[in-house]
């Protein structure tokens, strides 16, 4: 788990391997019993942290002004990591689904006990943010952000990533 | 509208440093104008600002490099994007202006240009303020970066691109004469890069007769 500043509310990340029991975590959330509450995203989308930092940024920022899209702040970040307008379909591909072994989970303002809390909830086992990169599944991403190979010439796939999470709003 | 990456305020905007989420970064943010009805002034600063954005973004699409976006805030009509450490062509063609040419970093950064401003004609847009104080080059691999979307639309008019390049020309000559015929070698460039280069270089010929302004006498 590593804690990373994000316009001075602190936002907290844990990657996770070999989850065994998504289904449960997934039925959870759905229901809206998941104690504490965090956003458990697809980790193969995610070849970086700045990205999710990014839509971290967004989401706060919407906070602050009263302006969620979705119904809580955890379910934002998911929407705006996403880069889509199409919410349940930004759920079904950035967030978890029952077959999920791979997860990033993030939590905005997680206190001690909640950390955790959150490790026994979360069946597998916890490894270094830094294998983000090694374990993406670029040609996932390539598709789903619908990046050519001609703008990863010219750029990261993180920062490609990041910019359709910043310009989605604006067209 | 030119900008400097300092704490300078223009007319329009106003640019400066800042860290987004650890990275050296630069917002750029549009004024509201007080004079502006507040209904119209916040739909046009609103427009502009997103269509800011989406040029930005389409220009990496087309793989021509422009600094990442990080953020678009509607509400202080602001953009945050990557910082580029290098020195705009401007205050590298005036260096050599006053300390002597090297023919091979210009033609380098020629080249560079003609390609870039192909590639985004080739995909329907257009610049809109193509100056040589609106390219950067980056100092560790001399890769020329464009910035400023502010002007930049979606066209494929052989005209719009026509102008495009008269824009760069007249300021071309205007500040750079010292530097030689750099117009030349960045034509060529685009003619290599575009496939389309025939329509708008003919264009770009019936442009320079007659000006930046198509004559809406008559």
């Amino acid at each position: 788990m590593k804690v990373f500043d994000v316009d001075g509310t602190c936002i907290c990340l844990g990657l996770f391997v070999d989850v065994t029991n998504s289904n449960e975590l997934l039925s959870l959330m759905q229901a809206g019993t998941l104690e504490p509450e965090v956003a458990l995203l697809n980790a193969l989308l995610i070849p970086d942290v700045f990205p999710v930092l990014a839509a971290a940024h967004k989401t706060l920022l919407a906070k602050s002004r009263e302006s969620l899209t979705t119904k809580t702040l955890h379910s934002e970040l998911v929407y705006n990591y996403s880069g889509s307008k199409h919410i349940s379909e930004s759920f079904k591909r950035c967030g978890i689904s029952e077959s999920s072994t791979y997860i990033l989970v993030a939590w905005f303002n997680a206190s001690v006990d909640e950390v955790t809390a959150i490790g026994e909830l979360i069946k597998g086992k916890e490894i270094e943010l830094d294998e983000l990169d090694g374990r993406a599944d670029h040609s996932q991403i390539q598709k789903h952000y619908k990046i050519s190979s001609l703008e990863l010439g010219v750029s990261s796939l993180a920062d490609a990533i990041t910019s359709r999470i910043a310009v989605r709003d604006a067209l | 509208m030119t900008c400097f990456f300092n704490n300078v305020i223009f007319l329009y905007q106003r640019v400066f440093e800042t860290t987004f989420i650890g990275r050296k970064s630069i917002i750029k943010e549009r004024f509201s104008k007080k004079y502006r009805h507040p209904i119209l002034d916040s739909k046009l600063t609103i427009k502009r600002l997103n269509a800011e954005a989406r040029c930005m973004t389409k220009a990496r699409r087309l793989g021509v490099h422009t600094p990442a976006l990080y953020a678009v805030d509607p509400e202080l009509h602001s953009l945050t994007f990557e910082f580029v450490e290098g020195s705009s062509v401007k205050e590298i063609l005036l260096d050599m202006g006053t300390q002597g040419i090297i023919e091979e970093r210009i033609s380098d950064i020629a080249t560079q240009i003609g390609d870039a401003i192909a590639k985004l004609h080739d995909g329907g847009l257009i610049h809109g303020d193509l100056t040589t104080s609106n390219m950067l080059v980056k100092s560790d691999s001399n890769q020329l970066v464009l910035i400023d979307f502010g002007l930049s639309f979606i066209s494929t008019l052989p005209e719009d691109k026509a102008v495009d390049l008269y824009v760069l020309e007249r300021a071309l000559i205007s500040m750079h004469s010292s530097c030689g015929d750099v117009m030349e070698r960045i034509l060529d460039a685009y003619r290599k890069s575009s496939k389309q280069w025939c329509s708008t270089l003919n264009k770009l010929a019936q442009v320079r007769q007659r000006g930046r302004k198509r004559s809406m006498v008559g």
